[in-house]
């Protein structure tokens, strides 16, 4: 080995000892990155925090045995070939009227028990939305057609013409039973509401009802009580309603006042307004969507919407009737007929005409 | 030792005088480096910013940056810089758990400017302090989403929840969403807050001067005094600043509300593939534009004489969404 070889060997060792001592020096002092602190985030593991997810049953059963009734339901639909007049007309379903599923649980209790069920779809030219002024009070729109065949009404809407209003009050006088039902944000920016509730006796009050301390899984979606034990109510330890609004009547009976720490979103206040009410054959409901196939399944809203069915055949309204024979059965007749507020209505058309009129 | 002398006109004594001058200029020359050196601050107060919605690529930079800061030896505290109305939930607890880890080890304060809620409280809550200006808005506890609707039945899916689903499970997977916010709030701020769980579930907005009276935020203060108060707290008497800023560049979408959700738009001129629907979103609701509020400008549609009749334009062509979503109006 010549002194050039020498020197080479020398230069490649003392280079292989330098990377391999660091190299062995490096694994060594080597002690991985410093672990993480364990952070201990218990809120997020809480089982409490898991709300309950079970969709509930439904059994809703009818308790009445009366004779075969016709219920006319008015979901709000347009007249057949008109535009929609708004996307957010009724109940904020994407759609201007309630969907045949929506009320469908009420529906197929009354169809199970032998009672028919009809739904109104008013034609084009129909008193929907303009007016169809009759003359002396004579039944001239489509609605006071049908409801003449029906011994109960149930409605979704609030936009009727004055005589189809009319029409309304003489079915109410001759012992048909109207269940009106509405949702906060039906006439939020509409007019029109006011009418059918002057006509009906009944108030509907602005805002909605919440209940953030203890709800149906949003704070919206509130528990309600009995009011007052009315057989309306037999039964229901508690209802849902999802999108409650206060409502109110000038001389009937509070059905359902929400739970204990309600408040109203206009006051922000504590509320105990009722969410039901019923002013004879009248019930105004503040909420559209409690009966819906979903929400019969929570609390007792299987039974509330059975005593509605039993409330809605508990009275035989359909003509042929006469003015001098009170209205058969039901609580609905211990109203005088004269004792409805008509705002704005001329004499001639007080619900005794009314009534005698449509005959 | 004569021989050691130089040969010079100089005395010895004026050699001495020289060279001691010489090395006194030369030491006036380095000396400012060696000040400068020696007196340079020891630590670093970083700041992130977090600005802009909520979302994927800003959880991105943001849990990167704290990363990198907790193992950069010389950041000894973080201020983080608060500008946003919220967004994605899940972007939010990404920043809420790189803001938590970062806060365990060094001082972290939030400095809010304009607006730190919903996603955003979310995501500064486990700092040690937030800091709000007098009317800087803090709050908005929540989430924000539609209301579940049941779907028309499909056919082809493996099981009824692959595409579709039951409402009242929808319901109660959206309550567990707000449950895991407000509690993980309770959690960090419960002892601070002066209001009950129920009131911080109405998910209200405060100003600063409101919040530092309800617990929602700490102190009045500037993002400086902010910075200094990070730097204390770290033991910092001088220390540099590093202005971290995060969110994909010039790639911010746009949340914009319509009647029924949040949307985000990705771009200035989007077509329909740059709109895309939050279904579920931690925002504050009213710093969201709702879409009907949004005028589209092109550059002929803002000519000085025809001012007037280019703002009908504009608004005109607002009319319907499909402006906002890439329609050809305007």
């Amino acid at each position: 080995m010549n002194h050039a070889e020498r020197l080479a060997v020398a230069f490649v060792a003392t280079i292989a000892v330098v990377i391999v001592g660091a190299t062995l020096v490096g694994f060594i002092t080597a002690d991985g990155a410093a672990p993480a602190p364990e952070i201990e985030n218990e809120h997020f593991t809480d089982e409490e925090l898991i709300s309950d997810r079970t969709p509930g049953e439904a059994d809703v059963t009818m308790s009445s045995n009366q004779p075969s009734r016709t219920i006319l339901v008015d979901p709000g639909v347009e007249p057949t070939g008109a535009a929609p007049a708004s996307p957010l007309a009724l109940l904020g379903l994407g759609g201007p009227d309630v969907a045949d599923r929506d009320i469908r649980p009420l529906a197929n209790v009354l169809i199970e028990n032998g009672h028919e069920v009809r739904v109104y779809t008013p034609s084009a030219g129909s008193a929907r939305p303009g007016p169809a002024p009759g003359q002396g009070g004579e039944v001239t729109t489509q609605l006071g057609t049908e409801l003449e065949e029906a011994d109960a009404f149930v409605t979704f809407d609030s936009e009727y013409s004055a005589a189809e209003r009319e029409d309304l009050e003489s079915f109410v006088d001759g012992g048909g039973t109207v269940v009106s039902m509405t949702d906060p944000d039906e006439a939020f920016n509409q007019p029109g509401a006011a009418a059918l509730d002057s006509t009906l006796g009944v108030t509907t009050e602005p805002g909605y009802v919440y209940n953030l301390a203890e709800n149906d899984l949003n704070y919206q979606r509130v528990y309600a009580e009995p009011a007052d034990g009315t057989d309306l109510t037999d039964g229901v330890d508690r209802a849902v309603f999802p999108t409650a609004t206060p409502v109110g009547t000038n001389s009937g009976n509070a059905a359902l006042r929400p739970i204990e720490g309600s408040q109203l979103s206009t006051t922000r206040a504590s509320t105990d307004a009722p969410i039901v009410v019923q002013n004879g054959g009248v019930i105004k409901i503040g909420d559209a969507d409690f009966l819906s196939p979903e929400n019969a399944q929570r609390a007792d809203n299987d039974v509330l919407i059975g005593n509605l069915a039993d409330k809605l055949v508990s009275s035989g309204a359909a003509a042929p009737r006469s003015p001098a024979a009170p209205p058969t059965g039901g609580p609905s007749t211990g109203e005088p007929p004269t004792e409805a507020p008509v705002a704005g209505e001329s004499p001639e058309a007080t619900p005794a005409d009314g009534a005698e009129t449509a005959t | 030792m004569s021989s050691n002398r130089f040969d010079s006109p100089l005395t010895p004594r004026r050699q001495i005088a020289v060279v001691v001058v010489a090395a006194a200029l030369i030491g006036a020359v380095f000396a400012p480096i060696v000040y400068a050196n020696a007196n340079e601050p020891s630590g670093t107060v970083a700041v992130v910013e977090i600005e802009g919605p909520v979302n994927t690529a800003l959880a991105d930079d943001v849990e990167n940056e704290l990363a990198e800061v907790r193992n950069n030896g010389s950041v000894e505290a973080v201020v983080l810089k608060m500008d946003t109305g919220g967004g994605a939930p899940v972007a939010s607890e990404r920043m809420y758990k790189a803001v938590q880890r970062t806060s365990q080890q060094m001082p972290v304060i939030a400095a809010v400017q304009e607006i730190s809620a919903s996603g955003g409280y979310y995501a500064m809550a486990p700092a040690d302090d937030i800091y709000v200006l007098p009317t800087s808005i803090v709050g908005s506890i929540g989430l924000n989403a539609p209301a579940p609707q049941p779907r028309a039945p499909v056919y082809g899916p493996s099981g009824p929840d692959k595409a579709g689903g039951n409402t009242i499970e929808g319901w109660a997977r959206q309550q567990t969403l707000a449950n895991t916010f407000i509690n993980a709030m309770m959690a960090e701020r419960g002892d601070r807050f002066e209001l009950s769980r129920e009131e911080v579930a109405h998910a209200d907005v405060y100003l600063g001067t409101e919040a530092v009276q309800n617990g929602y935020a700490d102190e009045i203060g500037s993002i400086n005094e902010a910075i200094h108060e990070a730097a204390t707290r770290a033991g910092m008497s001088d220390y540099n600043i590093d202005t971290r800023e995060t969110g994909p560049e010039g790639g911010l979408p746009f949340l914009v509300r319509t009647d029924r959700q949040v949307v985000a738009i990705h771009s200035n001129d989007p077509g329909y593939g740059d709109v895309k629907p939050m279904g579920l979103a931690y925002v504050h609701w009213e710093s969201i534009p709702h879409i009907d509020t949004i005028e589209r400008f092109s550059g002929d549609s803002l000519p000085v004489e025809e001012a007037g009749s280019a703002r009908t334009d504009a608004t005109n062509a607002t009319g319907d969404t499909a402006a906002a979503k890439g329609g050809d109006s305007s």
